[in-house]
């Protein structure tokens, strides 16, 4: 899977390559809008992570680019903008979603996840990892073919850890994923372990083995 | 509060009615004055008038006794009558009953008496004149006066109104336009010409006040937008640092606990962060569009998100939703101030504790147990969080205000029966000036 992270800030394109290429991703970059036309144009990547304000001009503007030209690349706005306006705009012209910095990376990883697999699997958008099988279209996971009752959130979570392969994940970023900005105005993540106990447990009653597993003091990982 | 020109109407008032009450003894005496010396003066005519007619007849006297008896039968008010001696005149005044009228009560008299001789003998005539009662003149001058104290009052009121009008209007023009500036708004104040002095600096001096105030805002406001956007891509660096960090080994538990503290504290910075630019941008009005909102369905939403927290803090949700409340404004805002709302009383709740949340058509309430009133005077000015050891940005009330504020709603807290309440109101009664 090829990704191009179009950043001006070379910290932050270091990061996001370095854990993507733990999830298998190869990572390209641009740090200016005239590298980033030249490269869209040139190249076909999977999934684009675009920022908006870039030296040289708007990021809005290489995606309407595209869009002219019809490119199918899978775009995700990474943005310090953060506007409400920016984003439906954006929707609009055609990335496929919106991230406003600053941002955690498995919450990257999940969304470019998410975009390779609809743009890819479209009609048979089936996981499968060993005896557990993930169908992203009806939402729901099976066990050796035995289908497990998820709720909502579990299911999410799931989700989230798989497209996270054996990296850690830490309960500051669990907690954002789940309930977003609240996060910030917690004083507690308690309520997180209470949905991972239930996860686990449904797994591991089901006969899967255990592959989430808790790192003590930092968060969870999904060892495979 | 006064009003000027009623102030100065007051005043006068005041003034002309002292000068009109000492006017009524004044003028009385005057009259009284006028009254007298000319009946005096008619009195020492009709005197002397008899006196020398009297003396130029050659009577015998026999024939003179009997014309004065016939004299003083027929005019009464001006007796003759013998006198021992010679003496000067005098008069006086003096009250009597009138025997001819007597239903006319006590009249006062004028009187001069006066001695003459004729034939050797001497004789007085007592000439008496009726004379206007003195309590009769006081009435009459008093009731003139009063007419014309009412007059002028009523002038005065009607040149007043007038004034305040046509002199004063640039005056009243330049209060009700400050009164309706809102700095919020950012709409520069432009007063209407005058060519009054005084108005005019007034005016001058006033917009300059104004644009400086509102220079100084923008520049504010600019400042926290700027700031609040350029620390965005540094957040994100040391977020994404931070997420490297916790994928390397190994990682003592130690330095794992350090990862996660910096996260929390990261991620209170990021949404502090984000809410000044959010005030920003409701500053700025930046969320248009008048949606219709379904608040009842937004607040179930919510409060199963809420739910799923408040498990773990032990304390019970009451709602009380009424159905189908629609509201005018933006999702958005709507959303992020009932979000806060509930954050807000979720945070500040103890274990065990319940939260009431009630729904009517025009109002939202949120009640929680509490010990100690909150000080309302702070309570929605940005950080200036009550409780030191509870987390949060210091933001969340003042967002809330912001938003009511944008669409006219009005937020007020109440702390009764050793519970807070926050309540909003979607359709207060229309503002009340004073």
């Amino acid at each position: 899977m090829k990704i191009l992270i179009i950043e001006d800030e070379i910290q932050l394109v270091q990061s996001i390559s370095e854990y993507l290429q733990t999830e298998n991703y190869t990572c390209e970059y641009a740090l200016t809008y005239r590298q980033a036309v030249h490269k869209v144009l040139k190249h076909n990547y999977d999934c684009i992570l675009l920022d908006l304000m870039l030296p040289g001009g708007d990021g809005m503007q290489i995606l309407e680019e595209m869009k002219r030209l019809k490119k199918m690349d899978g775009v995700i706005i990474i943005s310090a903008r953060g506007a409400f306006e920016d984003k439906i705009s954006g929707l609009q012209i055609g990335a496929d979603d919106y991230l406003s910095k600053p941002f955690h990376l498995p919450e990257l990883a999940a969304r470019i996840y998410s975009v390779v697999r609809r743009r890819n699997f479209g009609n048979s958008n089936i996981i499968d990892e060993n005896e557990l099988q993930i169908n992203l279209l009806a939402k729901t996971a099976t066990i050796n073919n035995v289908e497990l009752s998820l709720t909502k959130k579990e299911f999410d979570l799931l989700l989230y850890f798989i497209s996270n392969r054996n990296c850690v994940i830490s309960k500051n970023a669990l907690a954002e994923h789940l309930s977003g900005d609240i996060a910030g105005m917690l004083d507690n993540y308690d309520y997180i372990y209470a949905h991972i106990k239930n996860l686990k447990k449904k797994l591991n009653d089901a006969g899967c083995r255990n592959y989430l597993k808790t790192i003590y003091g930092s968060g969870y990982k999904w060892e495979i | 509060m006064n009003k000027l020109l009623d102030l100065t109407l007051r005043k006068f008032i005041r003034y002309a009615a002292l000068v009109l009450l000492c006017s009524i003894p004044a003028y009385y005496l005057l009259v009284d004055l006028i009254w007298q010396h000319e009946l005096k003066e008619h009195n020492r005519i009709v005197g002397e008038t008899v006196k020398q007619n009297l003396q130029k007849l050659t009577l015998s006297d026999q024939d003179l006794h009997e014309k004065i008896s016939l004299w003083n039968q027929l005019r009464p008010e001006t007796k003759i009558t013998p006198a021992d001696q010679y003496r000067p005149d005098s008069t006086y005044t003096i009250y009597r009953r009138n025997k001819y009228i007597p239903a006319k009560g006590l009249d006062r008299f004028q009187v001069l008496v006066t001695y003459f001789p004729v034939n050797r003998k001497y004789y007085s005539i007592t000439v008496e004149n009726n004379i206007e009662e003195s309590y009769e003149t006081v009435l009459g001058i008093a009731v003139v006066t009063f007419l014309f104290f009412f007059i002028m009052l009523g002038g005065f009121i009607l040149i007043n109104r007038r004034i305040s009008r046509r002199l004063w209007q640039p005056f009243y023009n330049s209060l009700e336009k400050i009164r309706k500036f809102d700095l919020h708004q950012q709409q520069p104040v432009f007063f209407e010409a005058t060519n009054i002095a005084e108005f005019y600096t007034l005016n001058v001096n006033l917009e300059k006040l104004i644009a400086a105030n509102i220079d100084t805002y923008q520049q504010q406001k600019e400042f926290t937008e700027n700031a609040s956007h350029e620390l965005q891509t540094p957040l994100a660096i040391v977020k994404s640092r931070l997420d490297m960090l916790l994928q390397s080994h190994p990682l003592t538990p130690e330095q794992s606990k350090i990862i996660d503290d910096t996260h929390r504290a990261l991620s209170k910075v990021a949404l502090i962060n984000k809410n000044l630019l959010l005030l920003a941008k409701i500053d700025n009005r930046q969320f248009s569009g008048n949606e219709t909102v379904n608040l009842s369905s937004l607040l179930q939403d919510q409060i199963l998100l809420f739910r799923d927290l408040a498990t773990d803090k032990h304390f019970r949700i009451k709602q009380k939703i009424a159905p189908e409340v629609l509201i005018a404004g933006n999702i958005t805002l709507v959303e992020i101030m009932t979000t806060n709302l509930l954050m807000n009383v979720i945070k500040h709740s103890k274990n065990g504790a319940t939260v009431y949340i009630e729904l009517s058509p025009h109002q939202l309430q949120i009640t929680n147990s509490g010990t100690v009133r909150l000080r309302e005077t702070r309570l929605f000015k940005r950080f200036s969080s009550t409780s030191p050891n509870v987390p949060g940005t210091g933001l969340g009330l003042a967002i809330i205000q912001k938003i009511s504020d944008q669409y006219g709603w009005i937020v007020t807290y109440k702390f009764e029966n050793n519970s807070h309440s926050f309540c909003i109101d979607f359709n207060p009664p229309a503002l009340k000036h004073t």
